[in-house]
């Protein structure tokens, strides 16, 4: 289990300060049911058409949204495995301290066992 | 307890008492039998200062390669809650783990830990409480991976 940082690389920082913003995330859910066009991703935001773009493109930078040009519009969908990448770099940190809660536990429950049996021997 | 935007929580109950469990964190000879080792790896040093701004330093060896453990401890309130600052390369900013210990009223203890795994990444315009594992393994979801 390989838990360095630098290792888990650029395009990791670039996933995660892209979801890290909650406009970024609400505009992942909508596309996750159907492609959207710019103005589309602007509209429940109360945002102007540049600042959804320029979310889209912190989106796109982090390979989380792929990018249509169709005649005038700019179709936008959404690209699955950068956020699989992300809940697996997650879930290792998370499996590395379950392990070791688990091993901390056994080591305990063993002293408990192994004063126990002292106590037997002793009586 | 919050954590920042990107963290991971895990929580254990031990039969074992608070004290017990807190004091673990802090004990040099036994540490190396349980925090970060592995099935397959072999404890090579366990150097642990459990004061306020002490460090540890935790190396485990994994095949070929020594699986370095950097930290400081931050807070120590005995046996409530400990914070530590921890990296696994000592040329990378630190995160945050908090450990919080609840005495069980049928005995025992609830360890609950939280790790701040990206401080840089936060932007802390979005205070919500919900897991970062929860919100990427729902967008995994909504997408049927």
């Amino acid at each position: 289990m390989v838990l360095d940082q630098s290792q888990a690389g650029a395009r990791l920082d670039a996933v995660f300060h892209a979801l890290a913003h909650p406009a970024r995330r609400a505009m992942l859910k909508r596309l996750s049911a159907a492609p959207q066009n710019i103005g589309e991703l602007a509209s429940p935001f109360a945002m102007t058409f540049a600042g959804a773009s320029k979310h889209v493109r912190v989106l796109e930078r982090a390979g989380l949204v792929k990018r249509k040009v169709e005649g005038r519009e700019h179709v936008c969908a959404i690209a699955p495995a950068p956020l699989k990448t992300a809940t697996d770099y997650l879930n290792r940190y998370e499996r590395l301290w379950a392990a070791s809660l688990d091993a901390l536990d056994a080591m305990l429950k063993e002293e408990d066992a192994a004063a126990r049996k002292r106590k037997r021997k002793s009586k | 307890m919050t954590g920042g935007p990107i963290h991971i929580r895990v929580s254990r109950r031990f039969t074992a008492s608070a004290e017990r469990v807190f004091d673990a964190w802090l004990d040099e000879t036994t540490a190396g039998r349980w925090w970060f080792a592995t099935p397959a790896g072999k404890m090579q040093s366990v150097k642990i200062d459990g004061r306020v701004g002490g460090k540890f330093h935790i190396v485990e060896r994994r095949g070929d390669d020594d699986a370095e453990h950097f930290g400081t401890f931050i807070e120590l309130d005995r046996p409530r809650r400990i914070v530590l600052d921890f990296a696994t390369d000592a040329h990378h900013p630190p995160t945050r783990v908090t450990i919080e210990i609840a005495a069980l009223r049928e005995g025992g203890c609830e360890l609950t830990l939280s790790h701040d795994i990206a401080p840089e990444w936060a932007e802390y315009k979005d205070r919500t409480n919900q897991g970062w594992t929860m919100i990427l393994e729902s967008l995994a979801k909504t997408l049927g991976g």
